[in-house]
């Protein structure tokens, strides 16, 4: 059978298309991914280890389902015989536990045929071709959606060469006196960590964090939101999304008491610098932009994309309209398919650009 | 979830399809409109609500705001209900407006997202499907209306000037009198679905005889020199709002509505009540007089009697003989927020229940009263021994 679509990239968001495209009606025959994982969650586990993660900053919607309807909320119930995942679902409070996202992901890897497309091989250059695009040298697709993930961990220019300094997303442990440089998610969850292990904390920060449920304002989850997001001006859209890019973490006592005990036992404190604490890990995320992602790069670089800064500018669907047509499509998933939804690398993002790549996909294949 | 406009009305159409069904087979069971009508204020007061307060107010709407938001709707529903009187019973409208809120709670939270994939991230819409969805609402809507208006019974004009009776309205009518319309002799009515509206009645045995009959509605008629009853209404239910009504005779009754415990409920609302043995009385059946303004009666202002259930509320009772509000023999009623005054005992009867009580249990009844002004009567409350009256 011809392989008409391929995803590039094994991770989360590779795995959310596949299993959309899936749900679609397309044989595991007709899909290629290319990875270099077969675990679609080999790069997302360490790091939530790493931070000791133990529940999702997303809702009963964050699941890698096709549909939206169960998500996890009504599965652990039903698995569970409890309603108080649907109690907590309906008022905004559930979280799923990293555990029972692993436990659905693997659940879903097997039902899905995951293993049957999956090609081990890291894709350097995606260029295109007639009616299609090539793929390194592993044949021409119809249609192709680049899921590369995050281009790497950001580290302050002025600690990557210190030999006390960790990223958060990095295995390590705790000294007696942690600075902990960063204000968003994962810095919250290293101070608690880190006070848990009896260390002394110094949140290195520039700015106070935002405290807002997810990263992203929920109205622009959908079209009702979306769509003002779209019709807004390039400049416009590049100070949103430099907004919604900015450190914060969720509201809430389970955050907030255990950094006030520790602050009036002079176990915590607030600076604008590392001050010879004997660790320094570093909560400042991934490193943004399509330009620290080599295959990326290529492709603007070689097809002369339109971008604006650090984006890839994108059609509302996540294609690139220059190299999108009736007869072939290249979507982009994940982090960098902000341009057409702000929320790109949450697994409602993924989903987002999934299903209307499989719109594209049905299109082609009806005619 | 985050609704666009079009989501809304698309979601709110799709959940209403089922709820409209569901009424129109009620409604065809009942031989009567109100499960139709209910639905149609239901989903008029969503629609209203989507198009003008959520959409603008509610960007994101949380899964529990459901529960306020349809306890708001419930609330406009029911009183829309009453405003344009539509005969839904309180209780299985109710329970229709709750079905029907859980049918479109499964819908937008589980039903929906299930069978399309983007509803969530698409607002609500609905696609296709919600544009024949629309198209299918407004054929719907036009349908019925049409059919309601197909199905109406005729209207017939009685001009101004006498008009010898009795009249007798044996077919589903509404019979309407032009400023001086007057209708000597009588009406009989022996029809379901019979309207008598704007018309003055003078003589007759009685005033306006139902026998056997429901749905009807008896509307601003005016009623005098009737020789027996003003109204009187047997195994029959019917809504008189807005009456007048003088008797003159001594054993006469102004309106008597009885035999009628297996029927839907009757009401008599809003009417004027003057003279007669018996203002505004019902035996066995069930009874809802409201608002109503009675005085110069010589036995019973208000009776509700002979295993009768009924609520006596916001009445006006004044200058009656004997007694103000009567529950008798075994019947049950609920007494409440009327005005009794100046009830005087009838000083010719040995009868010691007619001692000018302005709430009287008799015979094995049971009275709930509260929030009732007494004032000027001879005595104010009584249960019999065998009765009771309860105070709430």
């Amino acid at each position: 059978m011809e392989r008409s679509c391929a995803i590039v990239g094994g991770g989360l968001a590779g795995f959310v298309a596949y299993v959309t495209l899936r749900h679609g009606g397309l044989e595991p025959g007709e899909i290629a991914v290319f990875g270099t994982d077969p675990d679609p969650v080999a790069a997302w586990r360490p790091r939530a280890e790493a931070i000791r993660q133990r529940r999702m900053r997303s809702e009963s919607d964050g699941h890698c389902y096709p549909r939206s309807f169960p998500g996890l909320a009504p599965r652990e119930a039903l698995r569970t015989r409890s309603a108080a995942p649907l109690v907590q679902t309906v008022c905004n409070r559930y979280r799923p536990s990293v555990q029972e996202f692993l436990r659905h992901v693997e659940e879903l890897r097997e039902q899905s045929g995951w293993d049957q497309s999956f090609q081990p091989h890291r894709v350097a250059r995606v260029s295109a071709a007639d009616g299609g695009f090539e793929v390194d040298d592993r044949g021409c697709f119809r249609h192709v959606l680049l899921a590369p993930g995050h281009p790497g961990l950001s580290l302050p220019s002025e600690l990557a060469s210190d030999p006390r300094t960790v990223h958060a997303y990095e295995p390590h442990g705790y000294a007696d006196r942690v600075a902990v440089v960063g204000a968003g998610m994962a810095a919250a969850t290293e101070w608690l960590n880190a006070l848990a292990a009896g260390a002394e904390v110094v949140s290195v920060r520039r700015r106070e964090p935002a405290r807002r449920p997810l990263n992203v304002p929920r109205p622009l989850f959908s079209k009702a939101g979306l769509a003002s997001f779209h019709a807004a001006g390039r400049a416009q859209k590049v100070e949103l999304l430099v907004g919604f890019g900015e450190p914060s973490y969720p509201p809430g006592r389970e955050w907030d008491e255990p950094v006030e005990w520790a602050r009036r036992e002079g176990r915590f404190s607030v600076s604008a610098s590392v001050n010879g604490e004997a660790q320094v890990i570093c909560a400042t995320g991934f490193r943004r932009g399509f330009e620290n992602d080599e295959l990326l790069r290529c492709l603007v670089e070689e097809h002369e994309l339109d971008i604006e800064q650090r984006w890839i500018v994108l059609a509302p669907d996540g294609t690139v309209a220059a190299l999108t047509d009736s007869t072939r499509t290249l979507s982009l998933a994940g982090v960098p398919a902000q341009w057409a939804y702000p929320a790109a690398d949450t697994l409602v993002g993924m989903k987002y650009v999934a299903r209307r790549f499989l719109r594209k996909v049905d299109a082609c294949r009806s005619r | 979830m985050s609704f666009t406009l079009r989501g809304r009305i698309e979601t709110r159409l799709a959940a209403a399809v089922l709820p409209f069904l569901v009424a129109c087979v009620v409604a065809f069971l009942l031989r009567d409109w109100w499960p139709v009508e209910l639905v149609g204020v239901m989903v008029g007061v969503g629609l209203v609500l989507d198009a003008f307060v959520y959409w603008r107010f509610l960007r994101y709407q949380p899964g529990w705001a459901a529960v306020p938001l349809g306890l708001l709707e419930l609330g406009l529903t029911m009183a829309l209900v009453r405003l344009f009187d539509i005969a839904a019973p309180l209780g299985p409208a109710l329970w229709f407006f709750v079905g029907s809120w859980l049918v479109m709670q499964i819908l937008g939270h589980a039903v929906l997202p299930y069978v399309r994939l983007t509803y969530a991230e698409d607002g609500g819409e609905l696609g296709t499907s919600g544009q024949g969805l629309a198209l299918a609402a407004a054929t719907a809507v036009l349908a019925v209306l049409g059919t309601a208006a197909a199905t109406q019974p005729p209207t017939y004009v009685l001009e101004s000037g006498l008009h010898q009776g009795p009249i007798v309205l044996d077919n589903p009518q509404t019979l309407r009198g032009e400023p001086g319309a007057v209708v000597r002799g009588g009406i009989v009515i022996t029809s379901d679905g019979v309207t008598v509206r704007d018309l003055v009645v003078v003589g007759g045995r009685n005033g306006i005889e139902v026998h056997d009959s429901t749905n009807v509605r008896l509307e601003n008629v005016t009623i005098s020199e009737a020789k027996m009853d003003g109204v009187h209404a047997r195994r029959s239910s019917l809504k008189i709002k807005g009456c007048s009504v003088r008797m003159t005779g001594d054993y006469t009754q102004a309106i008597d509505i009885s035999f009628a415990f297996d029927l839907p409920m009757s009401s008599v609302e809003r009417c004027t009540v003057v003279g007669g043995q018996e203002g505004i009385v019902s035996h066995m059946a069930h009874v809802d007089f409201r608002r109503n303004h009675v005085r110069e009666t010589t036995l019973r202002a208000i009776t509700v009697s002979e295993m009768s259930m009924g609520k006596v509320s916001r009445n006006v009772v004044e200058d009656a003989v004997g007694v103000g509000v009567y529950c008798g023999d075994y019947s049950h009623c609920d007494i409440r927020h009327n005005t009794v005054r100046d009830t005087r005992a009838n000083l010719k009867s040995s009868d010691r229940y007619t001692h000018g009580h302005a709430i009287l249990s008799h015979f094995y009844a049971q009275a709930t009263v509260s929030s009732n002004v007494l004032e000027g009567n001879a005595n104010d409350m009584r249960a019999a021994p065998d009765s009771l009256i309860r105070y709430r």
